[in-house]
Formats: structure tokens, sequence, C-alpha cells
């Protein structure tokens, strides 16, 4: 195995505490950086910030899910029992008066297609699924589940280089750092 | 991480200051309103006396839905263990506990002299002449029938004995086949008890008064059966009684929370926390009960036929939603006068912004799964609501725009995130609701005046909206002047709260 060439994947670097992680993100926020990550063993609040982290775009692929929902109903009840095929029940009238009676096929085709395309909208955001990351190959990746506050660059971040960023994590505050090599 | 705020720093609290002048401008506000609108009364026709009393139901409503809300809020708040809204819960509780001095102003709604009951709940004077028809002459009435039941009975006895007689002479003859004396025998079996069920009535004074009162009631031209089926919940007697288990009920749990609530601000004791906890979970059942059924007599049965299974959420759901405005309201007018200034952050309005959006989804909900499925079954008894409302000078516009207005606009406004966290926006949506509840309200109450008052012959009492405006500013003022009253009684937030640590530094 040693004779494969090995490229490096990314710095894992671990710091004591949630405070520490938090105070470092926010600066390997101000340096630049963009392909990076935290992982910590609960959600800590307003990391997203620390990070830069922008609003997500989820919310409007599933607005767009929703007006889709919505439309597709509306068409499809109204071209058939209204304009296609005028269905006359209990005496309705068969116009846009009889709305009332589509309302709960538009509505819950809303809120399922709505669901649909945040869930596979957070997938396909999250490029999941896929059977391996390199990242498993890391100890101590490993104990983000567990007790450490982990830190993630990536080598593919245009800021990344493999002597000067190992020395900018030791700057602010990493006390165990490793090189992932894939 | 940086600037977490400390509970410690928190502990003396915030006295309201200031708002005198508001309060006292709201105060004469109040009473100038009540003036003119006692002026009008005395001045007014029969039928224009008749009209003020929806005007005041319709004022009267408008506010204690809000202060229901309130209380809602803070039975919430404590039922499901939240942290977030710590520091806007005597905020809550200060909303709810205006339900006290509602419930007042109601009173001229349920005290005869003032007219306004009978006017409002046609059952009442229905009722009471029925009762009238029944009281004639009703000792007269009570001894002819009885005197009637005895000679029944008496005839009934002479015939069966004859009839029996002739049967057994018919069974003695000779040449009868045993199947034919059977049949007879049968015949005159069930003749004998027959005549042992006239022999056995009832005769008591009860059960013949209540055989009179049912027989005026069904009676086709002064009587109304639907008022004999529903006579155990619609009589005098009951109505007051549920009166007082709904001021008992409503007024007793905002208090009794509200109380522990102030009382662990002077001691920080976790033990007021707890039982306001522990209680506020046993409380819910009565106070939905409470508000469900004040609901059913004082607004469903303004058309006493009329009948909707969903009156009682329909109407919490528009509480709920406006109180939140209100909330949310009193939040930043507080904020703007240099109160709770560290203490309630963005964080805060995202939170009741995002209630506000449910809840605002939640009326709309409530409001069509009520009109479809009375629209759908098209059931006389039922449909009369909407073709009251939709007809006429209640056209349908005045419908869709509620429709429109009370859940598109805002539902749309608030799918926004930046719209929940921005002060401004946020209360212009409020203030926004807060106008379409006045107007769900109104569309209640007083599509039902003129065919009430008219007996059918107008959908409208020309003039009288300018009672419906006197009596909601008069309300109006009162409310806001006893809100104002009640907010400088107690910190602004429950200062020794045990969680106030994690109000103070919510993030969502």
């Amino acid at each position: 195995m040693s004779e494969a060439r090995t490229t490096p994947f990314a710095y894992v670097a671990e710091f004591g505490s949630a405070p520490e992680l938090y105070h470092a993100a926010e600066k390997v926020r101000d340096a630049g950086f963009k392909k990076w990550d935290v992982h910590t063993p609960y959600p800590v609040h307003g990391i997203d910030k620390a990070m830069g982290l922008g609003k997500s775009w989820l919310s409007t692929v599933s607005l767009i899910g929703g007006i889709t929902g919505f439309l597709t109903a509306f068409t499809l009840e109204f071209f058939t029992q209204v304009m296609l095929y005028p269905t006359v029940v209990q005496n309705k009238p068969t116009n846009l008066n009889t709305i009332p009676a589509f309302f709960p096929v538009m509505f819950e085709l809303t809120i399922l297609l709505t669901a649909f395309a945040t869930v596979f909208g957070l997938l396909a955001f999250i490029l999941l699924p896929r059977w391996n990351h390199p990242l498993f190959e890391s100890p101590l990746f490993k104990k983000s589940t567990d007790d450490g506050f982990i830190m993630v660059i990536e080598s593919r971040d245009p800021k990344f280089r493999k002597e000067r960023t190992k020395e900018f994590l030791e700057e602010i505050g990493a006390e165990e750092i490793e090189l992932l090599e894939v | 991480m940086a600037g977490l705020k400390d509970a410690d720093d928190f502990r003396e609290g915030e006295q309201f200051k200031g708002g005198g002048l508001l309060k006292l401008a709201l105060l004469g506000g109040g009473v100038l309103f009540l003036i003119v609108f006692f002026v009008l009364y005395a001045a007014g026709s029969e039928q224009s006396k008749q009209a003020m009393g929806y005007s005041w139901l319709f004022a009267v409503t408008y506010f204690l839905t809000l202060s229901i809300g309130g209380i809602f809020w803070t039975l919430l708040h404590h039922a499901s263990n939240s942290g977030w809204g710590i520091v806007v819960r005597r905020l809550m509780e200060n909303i709810g506990s205006m339900v006290l001095f509602m419930l007042i102003l109601g009173l001229p709604l349920i005290v005869p002299a003032f007219e306004f009951r009978d006017a409002l709940w046609e059952w009442f004077p229905k009722k009471a002449e029925i009762e009238h028809h029944i009281h004639e002459d009703f000792d007269q009435k009570l001894a002819d029938l009885k005197s009637d039941y005895e000679k029944n009975k008496a005839d009934a006895q002479s015939a069966f004995n004859a009839f029996k007689s002739e049967k057994e002479a018919a069974i003695a003859k000779p040449g009868v086949t045993p199947g034919h004396a059977n049949h007879l025998k049968e015949a005159i079996a069930h003749e004998e008890k027959e005549l042992q069920k006239l022999l056995d009535k009832d005769l008591s004074e009860k059960a013949l008064t209540k055989e009179i009162r049912k027989d005026a009631y069904m009676d086709h031209h002064h009587g109304d059966v639907l008022l004999w089926k529903k006579d155990g919940y619609l009589n005098n007697g009951a109505w007051y009684f549920r009166f007082v288990l709904y001021f008992i009920a409503l007024v007793g749990i905002i208090y009794t929370l509200r109380f522990w609530s102030v009382r662990n601000d002077k001691d920080g004791d976790p033990k007021w926390f707890l039982l306001q906890r522990r209680w506020a979970c046993g409380f819910l059942p009565f106070f939905a009960a409470a508000w469900t059924f004040l609901v059913f007599d004082w607004l469903m049965a303004l058309d006493y036929k009329w009948f909707s299974t969903m009156w009682g959420v329909y109407l919490f759901a528009g509480s709920a939603l406006n109180s939140m405005a209100l909330l949310i309201l009193l939040t930043s007018w507080l904020r703007k006068t240099g109160h709770l200034k560290n203490v309630v952050t963005p964080e805060h309005y995202h939170l009741m912004g995002k209630l506000l959006l449910a809840f605002t989804i939640f009326w709309a909900y409530i409001a069509f799964s009520q009109f479809f499925l009375i629209w759908y079954a098209n059931i006389t008894e039922e449909t009369v609501f909407y073709l009251t409302r939709n007809t006429g000078y209640w056209n349908k516009h005045a419908m869709i725009f509620l429709v429109a207005g009370h859940f598109f606009i805002p539902f749309g406004f608030l799918l926004i995130q930046q719209a929940k966290k921005n002060v401004k926006y946020i209360c212009g949506v409020a203030i926004w609701t807060l106008l379409m509840h006045l107007m769900d309200i109104y569309w209640i109450i007083i599509p039902e005046r003129g065919p009430s008052i008219t007996h059918g012959q107008e959908m409208i009492i020309k003039g009288a909206i300018i009672y419906d405006i006197v009596a909601f500013l008069a309300v109006g003022c009162l409310f806001g002047f006893a809100l104002l009253w009640r907010l400088g009684t107690a910190s602004l937030f429950p200062c020794r709260d045990p969680r106030l640590d994690e109000s103070l530094n919510v993030i969502n």
C-alpha cells in the first residue's frame, strides 16, 4: 500500500471545547475558506453565523414543490371535472364556484409535493446517498460523535496549502491536527 | 457565544413606567363613548335599542376573544413546558386576565332589564310566549286533562269487561277448534295489557304538567318542536347557571396562574413555578369546555335552530391567532417606550411570528372545514348560516374578502423568514390580522340582527353601524385602559423564573 500515491484530502483538527471551536470558526470564516465544515457531538447555537453560512435555499425548493402540487391538483380536477367532463354532484354547479370541493385534494397534493421537494431537495443539497466518505477513515473525526469538537478543511478549497493551513489551524487553537489522505 | 445574558442581572424585574397620559386618554375615551352609547340607548326607539344589543355583543365578543387567547397561550406555555417565551409570559397573563373585565362588561347582555337579551337570543321571548300559553288557565287544563284520563280509564275498563265476556262466551261454545280458542285467548291477553298500560298511567301533577308543556311546544301555531327538544339545554335557569360556571372557570384559571407567577417574582421559590406547570394541564380541559360552551350560548344561539360542532374551535382559532397578534403589538409598543429593551430579541419575534403563521393556517383550516361540511351536506338548518351571510346586503364578496384577507395575505407574508424577524413587518401583519378578526366577528354577529329584529323583513337595520362603532370604541378604550393598568401591577416579565436564562438567550 505504501507505494500507492496519496493526495491530501483534508485537515482534521480537534478543538478543546465548543466555545473554542466557535471562535476558531469565526477566524476560518474571516480567512476566506469555503470548503470546510465543523462537527460537534451536540448542536451549537449560532455556529452557522460563526461559519458565515447564509440562509439555506432549501425553503425555495419546498416552495416550488408546494406550488407545483397546488397547480397539479387544480389543473387535474378543474380540467377533468369542469371542462372535459362536467360532473354534477348533488346539484352543485360545475364552474369556479365548485372550487371548495377541490380544496381537499389541492391541500393534500400541496403538502405531499412540498414534503417530497424538501426531503429530496435536502438529499440533493448534501450529496446523499453515497456509499462512503473519505472522512470515515479519520480516527479523529470519529470523536465528533462522542466528545470531540472537530473542524475539517478540505484540500479542494482554493486557499488550502499543505504547510500554511496547518500553521493556521495551530494558530487558531487546534489541539490535534491530522492530515487525511486518500 | 459571546454576550450570553445572565438571568441574575434581570432578577429585579422591570416595572412599567409612563403611559399615564395614554391611560388617562383611554379611560376618558371609554367613559365618553360609554355615555354616548347610553344617550343613544335612552333616546332610541324600541328597534334601535334592540339593534344596540348586537353592537354591544359584537364589541364585547371581539375583546373577549383577545383575552381568551391570552389564557390559552399561558396555559399552553406551561402545559408544553416551553422555555422560549418566559420573557413574554407575563404579557400573556396580563392579556388573559382581561377576561374578568370583558365578562363584567358583558353583563348588560344577560340582564333582561336592558332588553338586549331578548333581542339577541330569540329563544328567550319565544319560550316565554309558549310558557305564557301554558300558564294560561293552567289549573283548568290540569283538571281537564286529569278528568279526561279518569273518564278514559273507566270507559276502557268497561269496554274491556264487555270484550272479555263476549270472547269467553265464544270460547265456551261447543265445536270451537283449539286453534281458534287459542287465538281468542291471545286477543284477550293483548287487550288486558293495553288496559293495564292505561290504568298504570301516572296521573300525578308532575307527569300531567310535562304532558301539557309538550303539547304546547308541539303546537303548530305558537309552539316550536326544536325548543322542546333543546329544553334541557336552552332554558333560563341552566343558561344563567352556565354563565356563572364560565365566569368561575375562565377568571379562576388565569387569576390563579397569574397569582402564582407574581408570587414567584417576589421570593423566587421554584414551588410556584412547579405549581403553575402542574395545574396548567388540569386547567386546559376546563378552559376548553368553558370557552366552547360560552360561544355556543352567546354566538351560536343567536339563531337557536342553527348548529355547528366546529363552532367552539372556530372561535378559539381566531382568539389564539389574534391574541398572539396583540402580544406582538404590545411587546413592540413596550420596547418602543423603552421597556424590555435587553430582554426581548428578534428571536422572540421570529418565534411569535411562527405561531402567528401556524394559527393563520389553523383558522383557515377550521373555517373552511366548517363551510365545506355545511356546503356539501346542504341541509336546510345548517346552510341558513351561510345563506344569511352571502346573500343580499352581506354579499359573497365580503365572505371572499375574508378568505383572502384573513388567510391568503397574511399566509403569504408570514412564509418569509425575514418578515417574521423584522419588527416593523410583523407588526404590520399583526395589525392587519386584528382588523380581519374584527371583520370576522362582525360577520358572525351582525348579519343576525336584521332578520331577528324585523322577523325576516329586512336584512340590515339602516344606520345601526353607528352603534357598532360607538360600542366598539367604548369597550376598546376600556380594554386598553385596563390592560395598561394591569401592566403596572407587576414586573413586565417573570424575573425570578428558574428558566429565565433559557428564554433570554433563546435561538431558534
